[in-house]
């Protein structure tokens, strides 16, 4: 439904490789200072199925937090940015993270939404981590773009997979209420010292597993973030620096920028769709979740629709299109959308946004033919060119729920799986769920491991999916990418705040379910000059008579209850 | 689902027409030595007793449409329900648990602004189709049925065919990739000085892009049933025709049309009771690109509601109200094939 910045980050290509992994993940370090809802009182009802769980509930069933630092960051986490790995990473003295196999053998089925082109079902990368595990995963990979198309219709058959991956920005219409009837609570075997069995899972910071406690039970192994935005305007470094295009920091500048860059005739745009970039530099709250959209303004709380940088955001994007410095590709819907690493190779845009870990993975699969090319993120800036605001987005957005039917050696094998997948930086188990099986996929150059053109092709998200370390940007190959992506982070953190319901997971009830469902389609519309703003004016104006004003009611007795998280 | 039943019922009452010759023939055999008289007038048992064989061997089909086709109908008492499919495994189970709403659903449904754009979508899309699309089969088979040489003759049935197998996902592209704002034909307008086309993505020209792809894809697949009712036509009435000094046209009028009009008549009513179905896929790869403003049918409005937004009821209401405004294009467009003095799907 609504349009948001994490959204992007299933963007129209591949967040993969091990930088989507690294780069949706938050610091342990911020953890410390962020758990506003552990000191808040009270909370609704551990069994209900909307609301939310927090205080001494939550405390009842969350993991001990077991710290485990195999590396230390040569940049610690700082304003909500990931952990940062830039020196050379020492291959020959890796850690192992897990000594014995803990997968019994089963087989366990998991679908998970996938950006870009799944390898076949054998392949090396699949093998090999199945083999270190002991558990033979089977993956039912899905197109990432259209996941929430196909997630209901599976969640509402008898023929649900043992792991099913959810996404937060697909939790709509009535998944909520499926994730809690559908999928198992993993409470026995994670809450309290339990987690300590899997001490990786045991290392992922507690306000992750906070947000995976869905219906007052512990179902979600989730996928820790870095609490800034995700969404990076990268641009064509070496392209600007060729034409003296200078990095704009006003909405207009950007605007004029575009327009200078733009040569239809030489097949040249200036951008793709900017809309996520628009809600950050206008100020406007996250559409990623429910929750994350309302904020107490004044003493009253407001929903992002309702806000005025809502309205202006859409409008300098329209504009944007209405000038036709978009490429055309842009206006095409998301069942038709490409992959945009091809043309932004070939230059016909220079600007896009998408997940940070774009950043690297456009770096690396250009390096080899290409090396001229060189791609950068453009710090984000205030629309007027003043102090911006940005707005945190969750601290972990991508679960792995089990299928209530699993047995519980099914429930073990996940448990192994994610284990693995969730070691720390300088382990095998990380090189292992990140690069592949050297010789492979990656080769070690100078010591420093390169991927190989299969490693690019099966190493791609997948195991990632399955829990993850705390958030963290590391990439041997390439670690002035990794360097300039935490800058960024933290660039942005300095000026990002936390609104009202930041960090709790909330159920809303399901009659308002789809209140707002419509309401990215119509941004979309009116971006692409098919609607005017006035139709979302109008389209607000019936979403509080049709419920959102009692949905208002709905969420401030939550804030009464739990307190604010906002900073 | 139950709208997809309409035509197929239909189809199979039109089999049926063909039956009784092939029965009465049959019945000869059998045993009984019943009186091969006209069927009509024996008694029901008797004919029962004497086709009991052939009505044997219709019951596996009879099953098939009952499972597959009746069965499912039974699942249209969510359009009744706030039905949740989440809160049970089973869903016969999930629908006993849900809560009723009697007629709150259509009632939405009828004051919902994006239902009635999905209609006059639908009914312009039909009409349209209708009018550019319905007539090319026939005008193809013609053409075809005029050419001589065997072996251009395959050669060029062989090509109108072949776009009927690509799927939706490679036509789109395909078109994309010659007519989008960065396609080829935008790319040399520009190098010729004009402004880019983008035909893909004008909500405006969205009805003739689908017809237009509609009919690249499968008008030339539309020309079999028109081909094979062509060779049935008897040489001698041509070859009369021609004795009576008619030319091409008037043979092409007098003889090939009259010889096409049972048939035409049979798939313009079978047409009419489809007209709500436009063409789901073609139709939901291309809904973001022109907005649901332009695009939704009711088909798609159907999928976004109940497998998107997971209101199952509301769209299972909606896909009841599509059914039984077909089931009411159907007989209508049927009797004004009787009222023509053509059998339509089934004989009077």
């Amino acid at each position: 439904m609504t349009p948001n910045a994490a959204s992007a980050s299933t963007g129209s290509s591949g967040p993969s490789r091990r930088s989507f992994l690294a780069s949706t993940a938050v610091a342990t370090a911020a953890v410390a200072g962020g758990m506003p809802l552990l000191s808040a009182c009270g909370g609704s009802d551990s069994g209900s199925r909307d609301g939310t769980t927090s205080g001494k509930d939550a405390k009842k069933i969350l993991p001990t937090y077991v710290a485990s630092n195999v590396v230390t960051p040569d940049i610690p986490a700082r304003n909500g940015s990931s952990i940062g790995f830039t020196s050379e990473l020492d291959m020959a003295g890796l850690k192992t993270s897990v000594p014995k196999k803990l997968g019994k053998g089963g087989k366990v089925t998991v679908m998970s939404p996938f950006w870009g082109s799944p390898p076949k079902a054998d392949n090396a990368y699949y093998t090999g981590m199945n083999d270190l595990i002991g558990v033979d995963v089977v993956w039912q990979n899905q197109d990432g773009n259209t996941y929430e198309q196909k997630l209901g219709a599976v969640l509402a058959s008898s023929d649900v997979p043992d792991v099913v991956v959810v996404p937060g920005w697909n939790m709509n219409g009535r998944i909520p209420s499926a994730i809690i009837s559908k999928f198992a609570d993993l409470g026995p075997h994670l809450s309290g010292d339990a987690v300590k069995e899997y001490p990786n899972l045991a290392a992922i910071p507690t306000d992750a597993w906070q947000r995976s406690i869905f219906g007052g039970k512990l179902r979600g192994l989730p996928m820790p973030s870095a609490y800034v935005s995700n969404i990076v305007p990268l641009y064509r470094k070496d392209i600007f620096d060729k034409e003296g295009y200078e990095v704009p920091t006003t909405a207009d500048e950007f605007h004029a920028l575009a327009k200078e860059i733009t040569n239809a005739k030489a097949k040249r745009w200036a951008c793709l769709d900017m809309k996520w970039t628009a809600w950050n530099i206008f100020g406007v709250l996250p559409g990623d979740e429910k929750g994350l959209m309302w904020n107490l303004v004044d003493g009253k709380l407001i929903n992002r629709m309702e806000t005025q940088e809502y309205l202006e955001a859409i409008e300098w994007t329209r504009k944007l299109f209405a000038d036709e410095l978009v490429h055309p590709d842009a206006k095409l819907g998301k069942s038709s959308a490409t992959d945009p690493g091809p043309k932004f190779a070939a230059g016909e845009f220079l600007i896009y946004n998408n997940d940070i870990s774009q950043w690297y993975s456009r770096t690396a699969e250009q390096a080899a033919q290409n090396p001229d090319f060189e791609v950068w993120g453009m710090d984000l800036f205030a629309h007027d060119g003043g102090t911006p605001t940005f707005w945190a987005k969750n601290p972990a957005g991508i679960f792995a729920f089990v299928n209530k039917k699993a047995s519980k050696s099914v429930i073990q094998d996940v448990l192994a799986v994610a284990n693995v997948t969730a070691a720390p930086y300088g382990t095998k188990e990380y090189m292992m769920t990140n690069y592949g099986v050297e010789g492979t996929h990656y080769t070690l150059k100078d010591g420093v491991p390169v991927k190989t053109d299969q490693g690019n092709l099966d190493v791609l998200n997948a195991y990632v999916m399955i829990a993850s370390p705390a958030s963290t940007l590391a990439h041997p190959d390439f670690p002035e990418v990794a360097r300039g992506q935490v800058e960024w982070q933290q660039k942005v953190g300095a000026h990002t705040k936390k609104s009202s319901f930041y960090g709790m997971q909330i159920t809303e009830p399901s009659r308002w379910a789809n209140l707002s469902s419509d309401f990215e389609q119509l941004e979309d519309d009116i971006i692409r000059g098919r609607k005017k703003i006035g139709d979302m004016q109008q389209a607000v104006s019936d979403w509080k008579s049709k419920g959102g004003d009692q949905l208002r009611d709905w969420y401030q007795k939550i804030l009464d209850e739990n307190g604010s998280a906002a900073s | 689902m139950s709208h997809s039943t309409v035509p197929r019922s239909g189809a199979g009452a039109a089999d049926e027409k063909d039956k009784p010759p092939v029965a009465s023939g049959g019945a000869t055999g059998p045993d009984d030595g019943a009186p091969s008289g006209p069927s009509g007038k024996l008694g029901l048992r008797l004919r029962f007793r004497r086709d009991r064989v052939l009505l044997l061997m219709t019951l596996p089909a009879l099953a098939l449409v009952l499972l597959f086709n009746y069965v499912p109908i039974l699942g249209n008492i969510v359009a009744f329900q706030d039905y949740d499919p989440y809160i049970s495994d089973n869903g016969i189970v999930s629908m006993l648990h849900s809560p009723w709403v009697g007629l709150e659903n259509f009632q939405r449904i009828f004051e919902d602004s994006a239902f009635w754009d999905a209609v006059t979508n639908t009914l312009v899309l039909f009409f349209l189709q209708l009018v550019l699309y319905f007539p090319i089969p026939i005008l193809l088979a013609l053409l075809i049925n005029s050419v001589v040489r065997p072996r251009v003759r395959a050669v060029s049935q062989a090509i109108l065919y072949l776009p009927h197998f690509f799927s939706w996902v490679l036509v789109i592209a395909v078109f994309q990739q010659l007519f989008g704002g960065a396609g080829i034909l935008s790319q040399l307008l520009r190098q010729h000085g004009y402004d880019g086309l983008d035909i893909m993505t004008d909500p405006e020209t969205f009805k003739y892009l689908i017809t237009a792809q509609s009919v690249w894809k499968d008008a030339g697949w539309g020309i079999i049933v028109f081909l094979a009712a062509l060779s049935s036509v008897p040489t001698d009435l041509y070859e009369a025709a021609a004795m009576d000094g008619a030319g091409r046209w008037r043979r092409m009028w007098h003889v090939t049309l009259p010889a096409l009009r049972p048939v035409i008549a049979l798939l313009l009513v079978l047409r009419v009771g489809d007209a709500l179905t436009v063409g789901f896929e073609q139709i939901l790869l291309q809904r973001d690109s022109v907005g649901p403003g332009a695009s939704e049918v009711l088909d798609t409005f159907v999928w976004w509601n109940g497998v998107r937004n997971q209101d199952f009821g509301y769209a299972a209401a909606a896909g009841l109200v599509k059914g039984v405004v077909s089931l009411g294009l159907v007989l209508a467009a049927n009797k004004v094939a009787h009222l023509m003095g053509e059998q339509g799907v089934y004989k009077k």
